[in-house]
């Protein structure tokens, strides 16, 4: 398989919609118009990097940034 | 979190503990060569090697929710008796493993003294003899956020009425209980003898306020598998169409605005006669008897009722081996309604979107000639 | 008056009851705090009785949904969950679930399930599930600021406890007591699962599919782990050979079983016949369906034949959305000995399809389903085999490949005018 590469501009425009709400990786490609594999390496590496988080609705997966994820729990939390 | 320097002992991805490290010497001696099994009475099974070597598997029913408290007990019996070793079952039954015969009413003894969980749950399939397992089931109230009924409640009131065909082995053959507490089904309950599914009739309340406050209104939307949401953008919430709704949860799980609860109208349908095992007969699917019996705590008579006349209806006139599914194929379903006093209506004449026609032509289950 | 007077009856009858061990609970967490123990969810078996009541009292769940995945590094192996009454049962307010990777085959050493339970015991509710019914232990309750260090902890145990999965992920795969104690076994169900496990961590912990992903092992068609209703991918012993006989152990049943009856007439295809006489049994191999029954009615005296492995069956699940499904044959045998690298080559060849195709929330049969049976054995490399289905098909609406056509006249005019055919290959989406 081909190493995925991407820009480090591609990186930011994947952040900046991470902190906007919960996202699937193939949403997240439609909206930037960008492959979804290429999407997919960037998220995997921003959660290694400690830099985009998983949400999970117990059956299925979201992303989002640890920022977003915190404020979205709190809300939940409280109701 | 940035990359921390982790401590020596850091790990991830190490996977579960190395079964053979955790098994009795006997069983590790003996893996994959073991010759014949009996049940020598309810709950106590004889596994004869090829050896030699005899172990007597003790099978003890449990409540599922147990507590830390209660596993320590079992494991200061187990380490009386059994050498520090015990396992459990596929279906919330525990077993211990004793290769001295001598000690098996002793251990009974104190498993049903100290903890309170009865022998049984076995069955004898060359005497024809069968017993009554566990019911396998979900969280219900004590932990899940979409639940119809309760779990827990349901199967202890359950399994207090069917208790004696626990502890003993005098059924027709076997028969599998299982229960859902959402149409979700994370059991997945619907290949059973018989299967309790909670079912919600309701689609859910939507809370304007809360859904303001707490939730994302696309992700939301896009959560529902028949698309009945649609997203009021103006008034910043969210708007369900009563025809598609089909009462999952799912914009529940997405959304805390949309609660899906009716404590009047949510309640229990009751399926029968599906099997996984391909023992003469092929796998099939359980098929909805009763369309939905009202939640009653504490011990919720009428499913209860409904359920043991189902069970009685097979228990009293099924053939030697016969599971439900074989019974009701050789009576006919109209035979079946009358034994079991159950009403038949046009609830339950299938009108869902029906699985592709193509799968009615694929083999399920595992009956081959080669 | 006691506080809970609807579950007070619950203990009413002779089967074990959840409100016990609950109560036992709070009770002995009281005395371990008194003790001075670290406990780090002091009262929360009591809030969660408490919360139990109401529940039975309003007849609704009192939970709400979190989304809180799991620890650092992990993407799954926690369930999210806020009480809606916090201010009655502070204690329970956040009460998240840890799915625990259980030993494969559920075999515990007393010593390091006491382990496990101590650090339950400080970390979380000390209420536990054993089992989850996808086979995890069950850590029920605690809070978000817990699961760390309580994971962290249970890395340093000997042996030490891993996370199982939960959302798009790869399910915590689970497997039939098989060889270690069933002499029905027809491959190596314990290694085969644990094996799986330890390959595909990085898919268990990390989910990144359209949806879950399970795998689950039997041994032989009893099918006691119910693989063939519940797994994506349910992989169940068989052979292929003769049934064993030993003869002299069927003159023993001779002297009690009814034979004729029991056996012979309940063989669905009536492949036994029994010679009263000499009480002995013979089996027609080519006509039997490999169904059991008469092994598990003398297991003394039948055994399955020499030529072991798995049939593997696709595509189960529960009833959302297209309804509920038993797998159906996807590989009609693997040999036992090639059955972990087959596997892994036809999972990762589904994975990739399925990421690549599925959409949200679709199950692998469903997209087989969508995509149609064709490009599915094309993208695992299966030839079609007559054991894949009860049946042909009745009706005559068949695709062809463009090069089993005869390459006629109009074959060539309609390609010319450029007339695609069905490729059965999948090609990658373009955005
Ligand atoms: C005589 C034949 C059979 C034998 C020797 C046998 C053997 C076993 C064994 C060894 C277990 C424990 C497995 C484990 O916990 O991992 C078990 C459990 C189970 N078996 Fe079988 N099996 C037989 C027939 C069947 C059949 C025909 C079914 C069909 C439904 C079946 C369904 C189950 C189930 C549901 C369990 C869970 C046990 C429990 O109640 O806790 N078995 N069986
Ligand atoms: C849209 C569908 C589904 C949703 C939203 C869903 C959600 C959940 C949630 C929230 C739980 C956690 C319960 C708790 O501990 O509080 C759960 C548990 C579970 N789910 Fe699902 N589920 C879905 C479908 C399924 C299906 C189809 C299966 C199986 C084929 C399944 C298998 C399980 C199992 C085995 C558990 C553990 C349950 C237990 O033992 O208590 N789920 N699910
Ligand atoms: S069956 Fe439904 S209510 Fe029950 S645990 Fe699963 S998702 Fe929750
Ligand atoms: S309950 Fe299910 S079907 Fe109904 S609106 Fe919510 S997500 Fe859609
Ligand atoms: S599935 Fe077959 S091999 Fe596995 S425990 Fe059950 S009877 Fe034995
Ligand atoms: S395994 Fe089943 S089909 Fe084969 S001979 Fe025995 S009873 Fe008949």
């Amino acid at each position: 398989m081909a190493e995925i590469t991407y820009t480090e501009e591609d990186k930011q425009k994947v952040l900046e919609k991470l902190d906007q709400k919960t996202w699937k990786i193939k949403d997240l490609a439609k909206v930037l118009r960008m492959n979804k594999k290429v999407v997919q390496k960037i998220v995997m590496d921003l959660i290694e990097e400690g830099k985009a988080a998983y949400w999970s609705s117990g059956s299925t997966t979201y992303y989002a940034t640890p920022r977003y994820i915190e404020e979205y729990e709190r809300r939940r939390a409280e109701g | 979190m940035q990359q921390q320097e982790k401590p020596p002992w850091w790990k991830t991805d190490f996977g579960p503990p190395y079964f053979k490290d955790l098994m009795h010497p006997v069983l590790k001696k003996n893996y994959g060569k073991w010759a014949y099994h009996e049940v020598i009475r309810p709950g106590v099974i004889k596994r004869v090697a090829e050896s030699g070597d005899v172990v007597y598997v003790v099978r003890f029913g449990t409540p599922r929710l147990i507590s830390i408290y209660t596993i320590r007990e079992l494991c200061d019996i187990a380490d009386k008796y059994c050498d520090g070793y015990l396992r459990w079952t596929s279906r919330h039954n525990v077993e211990f493993i004793l290769t001295d015969e001598s000690k098996i009413d002793d251990l009974i003894k104190e498993v049903e003294e100290k903890v309170g969980f009865p022998c049984g749950g076995t069955w004898d399939t060359p005497r024809g003899k069968y017993g009554l397992t566990n019911i396998i089931h979900t969280q219900g109230w004590i932990h899940c956020h979409t639940p119809a009924i309760d779990a827990s409640g349901i199967v202890k009131a359950i399994m207090d009425e069917l208790y004696e065909y626990f502890v003993d082995m005098k059924l027709p053959g076997l028969c599998r209980i299982s229960l859902a507490c959402c149409a979700n089904m994370c059991g997945a309950v619907h290949a059973s003898d018989i299967s309790i599914v909670g079912i919600h009739r309701t689609p859910p309340l939507v809370d304007d306020d809360a859904v303001r406050r707490m939730c994302e209104l696309p992700s939301t939307a896009a959560a529902c598998p028949t698309a009945a949401i649609k997203v009021k953008a103006k008034e910043k919430t969210l708007e369900v169409d009563g025809e598609k709704c089909m009462y999952c949860g799912n914009c529940y799980t997405m959304c805390p605005g949309m609660p899906l609860f009716d404590p009047e109208n949510d309640g229990a349908a009751i399926l029968c006669a599906g099997k996984v095992s391909d023992a003469r007969h092929p796998p099939e699917l359980s098929k909805v008897v009763v369309p939905w019996v009202p939640n009653e705590p504490p011990r919720w008579p009428t499913l209860v009722e409904k359920v043991k006349s189902i069970f009685m209806a097979w228990a009293n006139n099924a053939k030697k081996h016969e599971r439900m599914v074989e019974f009701i194929e050789r009576i006919g379903w109209e035979r079946f309604f009358d034994l079991a006093g159950l009403e038949f209506s046009w609830h339950l004449i299938d009108d869902f979107r029906v699985p592709p026609f193509m799968y009615a032509s694929y083999r399920v289950g595992t009956q081959f000639r080669w | 008056m006691s506080e809970t007077p609807l579950l007070d009856q619950i203990p009413d009858g002779p089967w074990p009851s959840f409100v016990k061990e609950i109560k036992k609970t709070a009770e002995m967490q009281d005395k371990a705090v008194a003790e001075g123990k670290e406990i780090k969810m002091p009262g929360s078996a009591r809030a969660l009785l408490k919360q139990i009541e109401i529940s039975y009292k309003d007849k609704k769940t009192h939970w709400k949904h979190g989304g809180i995945v799991s620890v650092v590094g992990y993407g799954g192996g926690v369930i999210g969950r806020y009480s809606d009454l916090e201010d009655i049962v502070p204690e329970v307010h956040h009460f998240h679930t840890i799915r625990v990777n259980m030993p494969t085959g559920w075999f515990y050493s007393t010593k390091a399930l006491r382990q496990l339970m101590d650090v339950w015991e400080k970390w979380g509710s000390g209420i536990t599930n054993f089992h989850g019914s996808t086979g995890d232990i069950i850590l029920l309750g605690t809070r978000s600021e817990y699961l760390q260090p309580c994971f962290e902890d249970m890395m340093k145990l000997d042996p030490p406890f891993d996370i199982g999965g939960s959302g798009s992920d790869l399910r915590t795969p689970s497997a039939c007591m098989g060889p270690a104690l069933c002499e029905f076994a027809c491959y190596d169900t314990l290694q085969v699962c644990y094996d799986i496990t330890m390959e595909y961590q990085n898919e268990l912990h990390r989910p990144m599919w359209p949806y879950k992903f399970k795998f689950k092992f039997s041994g032989c068609p009893n099918d006691c782990v119910a693989a063939k209703a519940r797994a994506d991918c349910a992989v169940i012993g068989t052979w292929k050979d003769e049934i064993q006989i030993d003869q002299d152990a069927v003159k023993e049943y001779a002297e009690w079983m009814d034979i004729e009856e029991e056996v012979v007439k309940l063989c669905p295809t009536g492949a036994i016949s029994y010679d009263a006489e000499k009480k002995e049994i013979k089996i027609d191999n080519s006509n039997c369906v490999r169904c059991m029954h008469c092994i598990n009615k003398m297991p003394k005296a039948l055994k399955p034949g020499k030529e072991r492995g798995a049939t593997v069956l696709i595509g189960a699940k529960a009833p959302f959305v297209e309804g509920a499904i038993i797998g159906w044959v996807a590989v009609p045998f693997i040999p036992a000995d090639e059955l972990f690298d087959r596997l892994c080559e036809m999972a990762e060849k589904i994975w990739e399809w399925w990421d690549d195709i599925g959409k949200f929330r679709e199950r692998v049969g469903e997209l087989i389903w969508r995509r149609g049976i064709g490009e599915f054995l094309n993208v695992i490399g299966q030839e079609a085999d007559v054991r894949m289905i009860k049946h042909p098909r009745t009706n005559p609406f068949m695709f062809f490949k463009e090069e089993e056509l005869v390459q006629s006249e109009v074959v060539k005019k309609l390609k010319e005018k450029g007339i695609k055919w069905r490729s059965f290959e999948y090609e990658e989406e373009e955005i």
